[in-house]
């Protein structure tokens, strides 16, 4: 049991240390940028990805301001898609699975957003029909994908590929976890940062 | 309706290498930034009116584009097919010939605003700068370069490499916020109150380039070595970088600084500044330094000093902060969009 908990350690900080941070730099520069234009911030996937994109939203509309919850400025605006299960529901059920991300999507969107796809595998159909209509008007996207970034990797602004081989969720996943975790505290240190010298001031 | 917006920029160092008659023979590199400073167009469709309306410092309403006194915005509509039932409005927080890039952000909000309109087509940053730069340079023949169209387009820090080809090469300077808010803090701008046409400027400057064709490439030289810098943080390098630039840009044109210029930059450094330049394309416009902080009160003293002893009464400090974001669309009504 010790040395396969090992191997799995092992395995989960090479994937870590593997995650290109140029890429992960674009990502931080779109969320600023969607920020100073008052946009909002779309994050979608299935499962575990959906799971990891609502924990997201959760951190990073409030996580981000805790130390400062009193302070009136501008906070993030960062939805996840469908925001309500009804929707998800609806959308499957009297469209098909396909829809249920690009279908809400589509009500929402407007020029000044960008939007977080989460997808371990790249490919699949309901994140790529999303995205591609993103791209098509222009909104930038940040891609999460994993094994080997598939279709996500090509048509993302930002491509996070946690390279695995195909089917490893067990690495991809948590991987996704940190640079999700990763985009949040960058955004409280830097608001904290601005908050400090303010109050020096 | 339509409102679309550009930041305007500072472009540290390359300057004057995004001229064709330098980048056709040899690349040419600048690095720059936008700022929280914007230029604002909107669109307003006039279905029930024919007429073609600008509202900028002068409002004027004519049939046609042809007897639009605005240059940019009649070249633009003429361009894109527009005759009539439109109203364009432009506004901005800086005034105009600042060295802060405006004319070219108006064209790139212009030009992303009017292919809305015009075509449902939300241009990428990309061919928003070309837009532009074919409005600027190919239709109404400005001697300008192409640094600040792609600027205004992209947002945030970049390298922009001009090839001799025409193609533009962009590499964003993905600078944290530590180094970001470094920078922010060291740095001082002042707009001298000095007004200048930059395509003047640049008119004269251009016919001098065969001649300095070694000095405009130790200028693409000097932007790798900025970028490190930045990256860095080290503000006292960064501002030496600016100072030798600023040294080796005046000396190709003699109308890119004068000695009032002269004078308050010199008075700037024995108040203790690092280092700066005047941006854009020079003669005027604001000046930038970059200083230890806490020599900040005694240079901003000395240059109000100097200004009211030159009577530049329109000589004021601009507080500025970098951001992230290019020319965007900020409000677009027409749902149909694709």
């Amino acid at each position: 049991m010790k040395t396969y908990t090992t191997e799995f350690l092992d395995e989960t900080n090479e994937v870590i240390s593997g995650l290109n941070s140029e890429e992960i730099a674009k990502a931080l520069k779109i969320i600023q940028a969607t920020y100073e234009r008052d946009g909002r911030i779309y994050i979608f996937g299935n499962g575990g990805s959906l799971a990891l994109a609502t924990h997201w939203v959760s951190d990073f509309n409030k996580t981000v301001f805790s130390q400062d919850l009193d302070r009136p400025i501008k906070r993030f605006q960062a939805v996840r898609v469908p925001s309500t299960e009804a929707e998800l529901t609806a959308w499957a059920n009297d469209i098909g699975y396909d829809m249920v991300f690009a279908g809400p999507l589509q009500n929402y969107l407007s020029d000044n957003d960008c939007v977080i796809a989460i997808s371990s595998s790249g490919n699949s159909n309901n994140i790529i029909k999303a995205v591609e209509l993103a791209k098509k008007r222009h909104i930038p996207v940040i891609g999460l994908s994993g094994f080997d970034g598939g279709k996500l990797a090509e048509l993302a602004d930002a491509k996070i590929v946690v390279k695995t081989k195909k089917g490893r969720y067990d690495l991809v996943e948590p991987a996704h976890a940190v640079v999700l975790h990763l985009m949040t505290k960058y955004f409280q240190d830097y608001f904290n940062h601005l908050a400090t010298k303010i109050s020096r001031k | 309706m339509i409102v679309v917006r550009a930041p305007f920029r500072i472009s540290f160092v390359g300057g004057g290498t995004d001229l064709p008659d330098f980048y056709h023979k040899h690349p040419g590199r600048v690095i720059s930034a936008t700022i929280n400073q914007y230029i604002y167009i909107v669109i307003n469709p006039t279905p029930m009116v024919s007429k073609v309306s600008a509202r900028y410092v002068l409002s004027e309403t004519v049939d046609h584009p042809n007897k639009l006194k605005h240059t940019r915005i009649k070249a633009a509509l003429k361009e894109l097919g527009i005759m009539s039932n439109i109203e364009i409005g432009s506004f901005a927080s800086i005034p105009a010939r600042t060295g802060l890039g405006s004319s070219s952000s108006f064209s790139v909000a212009l030009m992303k605003a009017l292919n809305l309109h015009k075509n449902n087509k939300k241009l990428s940053p990309g061919e928003t700068a070309e837009a532009a730069c074919r409005l600027e340079i190919d239709l109404l023949g400005e001697p300008i370069g192409k640094q600040d169209q792609y600027a205004a387009a992209h947002g945030g820090f970049n390298i922009f490499q001009f090839n001799p080809d025409e193609s533009v090469d962009i590499k964003p300077v993905l600078l944290g916020y530590k180094a970001n808010s470094l920078l922010e803090d060291h740095m001082l701008l002042f707009y001298t109150g000095i007004t200048r046409s930059a395509s003047k400027v640049l008119g004269k400057q251009r016919m001098s380039i065969k001649k300095k064709i070694k000095d405009y490439q130790e200028m693409t030289e000097m932007v790798p070595i900025f970028e490190k810098e930045l990256l860095a943080g080290n503000m006292k390098n960064l501002a030496k970088l600016l100072h030798q630039g600023w040294l080796k840009k005046k000396s190709l044109s003699a109308g890119i600084s004068n000695p009032l210029i002269d004078n308050l930059y010199q008075s700037s450094l024995k108040a203790g500044a690092w280092g700066g330049k005047i941006l854009g394309a020079g003669a005027g416009g604001c000046l930038m330094l970059i200083a230890p902080t806490k020599k900040h009160k005694a240079i901003r003293a000395k240059m109000v000093a100097l200004a009211k002893k030159n009577k530049l009464k329109d000589f004021q400090e601009i507080p500025v902060k970098f951001v992230q974001s290019g020319a965007e669309v900020l409000f677009n009504d027409n749902h149909t969009v694709l």
